[in-house]
């Protein structure tokens, strides 16, 4: 199969991937108690008459059928429609919060890497201690993301940044000590330390294309945790971003942002799979 | 032989949280509004919450509650991973590209967000161990997909083994060969994912808790007592508060290191 035709699939894998997502989504809000409560019902200006539409008017909205077709044909119109809590266009809402979460999300993934990256690299070489070396990264993975933040915020130090490094570096310690400690044992490159060339040589020549594959499906797979950490992270620092809207779409059940977020989350997922697959392609051919 | 001192530890912290719940004269729900925030004394050995609850039984009970939701969380996931694993590694190829699409789909949606957006859909009017039924439920219905993955290519792997080849030709089905030959030589595989599961749903459990969608109250949970560390005047007020976190900590770090040794000898 031609490279063309593999990144066609892997396109179309990720647009469904998104029309999955936002359908999951549609149909776990439409049958959520009390999705179809409407304040108005309760309000004494509306008359009887008024109330009865209002009836009518939800009961021939309760199709999922009815809500995705109204969903999908927005989106084509580049329309993600009105936020019920907050009364203003999703794509307004949304668009003014990504600038604040992607800069806390590619500092977070970079600093993490850089922190995982340069404590897995010296650690996988070493023939013990390993275990007590790593314990500060078992530590960091045993504390959920919600207390750490906390935590932060008690000791007066760090800030929403710090404490994404920290989650992503813990996730990524582990996968990264284990490829490159497999990587040091592997025959060719003992061959090549026996004969005595340096470790940049090694690392540069011998290690890094051979990982570069296992490394950005780590990338993918750093995204899918960051973007999970990044909720409570927001919440508990206050932070005015994409994870802050969707904890509130989701106690507030505000569908159009919850299937819009969904949709986003889906996106950068997909795309990110997208670029790790492509390599792994590049690489074959 | 490492993994021993963990497990003992474990032992011990479990047992000693089943005496304390057993045996304290304080049941994990009672208030005592005369002794609200109290420090450390012989009726409360952990001081009380803002509540005058003892902090103590509710840390014991919310170590109780939490491993047996996060193990029972553990055994439904490696049931469906299992289920959809061998489905996908014996069926015929769209089944299982369909199959591995559905897990990679669960995969590839960030699962926080997803599990917020399920258990917020609950009824409001749920009891405490609805929620706490609902929330390991939850867990447990969406942390399949990567056993099933580990699951789908040990069985792929095993597929073409000579012993199986031979099974086929002797007229065993799929059925047979799966209940039979797999599902033995896969344990060695569903073990260390079961272990993985239990600490990874504990903080979730935590996390969800966290912020406010997690176990109901007064059942304690891990989630519901890191809420007392938003409130700096409790903190001041007394520093066992910092009890619950440090618990949990110390249970997962347990966790993780015994689950390392498993994966290590798997």
């Amino acid at each position: 199969m031609g490279i063309p035709i593999k990144l066609t699939m892997r396109v179309g894998r990720t647009v469904l991937l998104m029309l999955c997502a936002a359908l999951g989504t549609i149909l776990l809000v439409r049958f959520a108690p009390g999705f179809f409560s409407d304040p108005r019902e309760m309000d004494a200006k509306y008359a009887e008459a008024a109330r009865v539409e209002l009836q009518e008017e939800k009961i021939q909205q309760q199709s999922v059928i009815v809500i995705s077709m109204r969903e999908l044909g927005g989106w084509l119109r580049g329309d993600f429609g009105q936020s019920r809590q907050y009364h203003v266009p999703v794509s307004e809402l949304i668009m003014g919060r990504i600038a604040v979460s992607s800069s806390l999300f590619i500092n977070g993934i970079v600093r993490g890497w850089l922190l995982a990256f340069c404590a897995a690299l010296p650690m996988s070489g070493l023939r013990r201690g390993k275990t007590m070396l790593g314990l500060p990264f078992t530590l960091l993975l045993a504390v959920p993301a919600a207390a750490m933040a906390t935590a932060c915020i008690l000791a007066d130090a760090g800030g929403a940044v710090l404490v994404l490094t920290l989650i992503v570096a813990a996730r990524d310690f582990k996968f990264l000590q284990s490829l490159f400690g497999s990587a040091w044992n592997s025959p060719h490159l003992l061959q090549g330390r026996a004969q005595g060339l340096s470790v940049r040589v090694l690392f540069i020549a011998h290690i890094l294309p051979n990982i570069t594959p296992q490394l950005l499906a780590l990338t993918t797979l750093s995204i899918v945790s960051a973007l999970s950490a990044l909720v409570p992270i927001e919440v508990v620092f206050t932070v005015h971003g994409v994870g802050q809207l969707a904890w509130s779409a989701v106690i507030n059940r505000d569908l159009p942002v919850l299937v819009a977020i969904s949709l986003l989350m889906a996106f950068v997922v997909g795309v990110a799979e997208l670029l790790s697959m492509r390599a792994y392609t590049l690489e074959a051919a | 032989m490492r993994k021993w001192p963990s497990v003992i530890l474990l032992l011990i912290l479990i047992l000693g949280a089943v005496l304390e719940v057993r045996v304290s004269r304080h049941d994990y729900a009672y208030q005592d509004r005369e002794a609200t925030m109290q420090q450390a004394s012989p009726d409360h050995l952990a001081g009380t919450d803002e509540l005058g609850r003892d902090r103590l039984v509710r840390v014991a009970a919310a170590l109780l509650i939490g491993l047996t939701g996060a193990m029972a969380a553990a055994a439904i996931t490696i049931t469906i991973a299992a289920t959809v694993g061998l489905l996908a590694a014996f069926s015929p190829s769209p089944i299982a590209a369909i199959l591995m699409f559905v897990s990679d789909s669960f995969l590839t949606v960030p699962w926080l967000f997803l599990l917020m957006t399920a258990r917020s859909l609950l009824p409001l009017t749920a009891s405490p161990l609805q929620t706490a039924v609902a929330t390991f439920l939850v867990l447990a219905l969406f942390g399949w997909p990567a056993c099933a993955r580990a699951i789908c290519g040990g069985a792929t792997t095993m597929r073409s083994a000579e012993s199986m080849i031979q099974g086929r030709a002797c007229g065993l089905r799929n059925r047979q060969l799966i209940r039979v030959h797999v599902l033995p030589h896969l344990r060695p595989l569903l073990l260390p994912q079961f272990l993985v599961c239990v600490p990874a749903f504990l903080v979730a459990e935590a996390n969800l808790g966290a912020l406010g969608l997690g176990v109901g109250e007064p059942m304690p949970s891990w989630g519901a007592m890191l809420l007392e560390l938003d409130n700096s005047a409790l903190l001041a007020q007394s520093h066992w508060v910092y009890l619950p976190i440090a618990m949990l900590v110390l249970v997962l770090v347990l966790l993780e290191s015994f689950t390392s040794e498993a994966e290590r000898n798997a």
